[in-house]
């Protein structure tokens, strides 16, 4: 019987608080002490004037949140930060479809940390136009910290990169100095003991191709795999394409499969002359057919470099069409446009 | 430099196009190129600049002043450039398979409804087939795995010219008697008169012409005049013409060279794919289609 009233009392009080209070209602709760922000307020209500008086304080500045947006732009003009950005040749754009879990930390980054990162970067001599590029791609980057940055560039420094080839290796290859220096230790040891390079061998293809070093170890053992097994080159052959041509590690297998096929068995090239014009592999297998197929057809397709009417590979493939249309083929770009309609 | 004004451009985008497809690659990956190339290109010209971005500022109380700052938001390199892929409709007026190259219609923009009419008239297409007698595949063509092998010596060109003149005859009657008419009548040469007779359904294939352009060795070419037909139809019409022969045969190359009234000379090639070219070679499009008078729009209801 007790327990019931108390249980009533309570409730009743909790009806009572849920409603508009009015100062005698508020009055008899205070008692029961219950209510702290009730009592408070209680207070403060019969200082405030009516609603409909003229205020004089300034409340320009109250304005509720951004709702939730789909896109940065609605942010730009707030930001100091994006406006930055902007200025430097960023492409927010790009960050927000490609890599969206950048766009809380950018939101949240203050205009210090990004002045420090920047001029950092730009006092290693890459230019402002690189940075903007960088941070586009990479906008992670300013997760890390300035001194791991600074460390990361000295141990470069103490891997005797000069000041240009760290220049060269940051502007290129945008994910490099979020790789703290024992994964880059180990990447760079990983192409010195596969291609067994000494250490001038190892800097001239970091500098040569920085993307190289950073990309998917995975993808390289396989391209290696190919290389080897699959076309015959041997390991010293290996070390001289790495060093030629360190982007053929880079491509698809099946693409530097269907080049060499096409290049060594329907154009009979051998492995000493694939060796001697590397950058052959490089070269799309439909280009390569178009460009033999109109050699074929006027009889031009010697390759052999000690009878007449050479053709060098490499001038084969690198220059567009119409030049090689006149200077390789002998013939015009208009017959050889024409031959193109045909295939 | 002086760019030119990129709306009056975008404005000019609207009609049909005629490109030459390269073999081993889908009219999809095709059709993506062409929109990437032409997105890009848009955009290196004079867009529209960003619009300017009014400020009230001050406090409410004393005086506001209102200037006109540069608007972040509306900053290609915060909302994305002008001219999106997205925003660009282009579709293909007929479908070529993976390995068939050789003539095709994309409709840019507006010009989608006229590729759409185009597909819905069946125009009649031509083809250069290639094929090899001797040897059989699993799927006919040449990516496939060898099946068979076969003597092809005795196929002589008037072997081969003789089928197909006999093949060409009796799609021509199947044609006749899908209609209803008798050949020897009055009322199957009233419908000759017409022009040729088009199957109702657009997935039956049919042969309006098919004869052997070149014979040499065990390599041969074919030129077939025909409607509906599909990149697997092509490949196993070689495979049966083999048999036929009484030797075996697979397809090696389908290329088509020419779609109703457009053919290799206005195919524009990929690297010509500019603004400028695909610009003027809409304009060749549409000269063809004036020309020819009812390519897009029928006169009569039945499809002469």
């Amino acid at each position: 019987m007790l327990k019931t009233v108390r249980w009533c009392v309570q409730r009743g009080l909790r009806t009572i608080a849920a409603r508009s209070p009015t100062t005698s209602e508020l009055a008899s709760v205070k008692d029961s002490g219950q209510n702290a922000d009730m009592e408070n307020e209680l207070e403060v209500a019969p200082q405030r004037t009516s609603v409909l008086d003229p205020i004089s304080e300034d409340i320009s500045h109250i304005g509720s949140y951004l709702k939730p947006t789909f896109n940065l732009a609605a942010y730009a003009n707030r930001s100091e930060v994006i406006q930055e950005f902007v200025k430097l040749g960023v492409n927010l754009y790009y960050i927000e479809k490609k890599i969206s879990e950048a766009v809380p930390l950018i939101l949240r980054l203050k205009f210090e940390d990004l002045r420090e990162h920047v001029l950092f970067l730009n006092s290693l001599g890459v230019s402002f136009e690189d940075v903007g590029k960088l941070i586009t791609k990479n906008p992670l980057i300013f997760k890390e910290k300035l001194e791991d940055l600074k460390v990361r560039v000295n141990y470069l420094k103490f891997k005797r990169f000069n000041d240009e080839m760290i220049a060269r290796i940051v502007a290129k290859n945008p994910y490099w100095l979020s790789y703290s220096t024992h994964e880059i230790d180990h990447k760079l040891g990983f192409f010195q003991k596969n291609f067994k390079l000494n250490g001038n061998e190892v800097r001239s293809v970091a500098v040569q191709k920085p993307q190289l070093i950073t990309f998917e170890q995975q993808h390289i053992t396989e391209n290696t795999f190919v290389l080897k097994e699959e076309m015959g080159f041997a390991d010293e052959e290996l070390k001289s394409i790495i060093l030629a041509k360190p982007h053929i590690f880079m491509q698809g297998k099946f693409r530097l499969q269907k080049s060499f096929e096409y290049v060594h068995n329907v154009m009979g090239i051998s492995h000493e002359q694939i060796l001697q014009n590397s950058e052959i592999l490089t070269c799309r297998a439909s280009r390569m057919r178009e460009r033999h197929q109109f050699l074929v057809k006027l009889k031009r397709d010697q390759f052999n470099a000690k009878e007449p009417n050479y053709v060098n590979l490499v001038t084969m493939v690198k220059d567009p069409d119409g030049v090689f249309a006149t200077e390789v083929a002998k013939s015009s770009a208009e017959a050889y446009n024409m031959f193109l309609k045909t295939l | 430099m002086l760019l030119p004004k990129a709306p009056p451009i975008w404005g000019a985008l609207n009609g049909l196009i005629c490109v030459y497809k390269p073999a081993e690659m889908s009219v999809r990956k095709l059709r993506n190129i062409l929109i990437s190339k032409i997105s890009k290109e848009m955009n290196e010209l004079e867009v529209r600049p960003p619009a300017g971005y009014v400020a009230i500022e001050g406090k409410p109380t004393e005086k506001l002043t209102v200037s006109v700052r540069p608007n972040f938001a509306d900053h290609p390199l915060v909302v994305g450039p002008r001219y999106q892929e997205r925003d660009l409709a282009v579709s293909w007026s007929n479908h070529l398979g993976y390995y068939t190259s050789g003539v095709l219609l994309f409709g840019i923009k507006s010009g989608t409804r006229e590729a759409k009419f185009i597909r819905e008239n069946l125009p009649t297409r031509a083809y250069r087939v290639k094929g090899v007698l001797g040897l059989m595949t699993d799927n006919c063509f040449r990516t496939g795995k060898i099946m068979m092998k076969s003597t092809w010596k005795h196929v002589r060109r008037h072997n081969v010219d003789g089928f197909l003149s006999a093949m060409q005859a009796s799609h021509q009657r199947k044609m006749f008697e899908l209609c209803g008419v008798d050949m020897e009548s009055q009322a199957a040469y009233d419908l000759a008169k017409q022009g040729l007779i088009r199957p109702a359904n657009a997935k039956i294939p049919i042969i309006y012409g098919i004869k052997c352009v070149e014979f040499e060795g065990p390599h041969f070419t074919l030129e077939i005049q025909c409607v509906n037909e599909y990149e697997d139809y092509m490949t196993h019409i070689i495979n049966e013409i083999g048999l036929k022969l009484r030797s075996v045969a697979h397809c090696t190359d389908i290329q088509c060279i020419r779609h109703s009234r457009f053919t290799l000379k206005d195919a524009l090639l990929i690297k010509h794919w500019t603004l400028a070219g695909i610009l003027d070679n809409m304009k060749t499009c549409s000269d063809v289609i004036k020309e020819s008078g009812d390519l897009v729009h029928q006169k009569s209801a039945t499809l002469v």
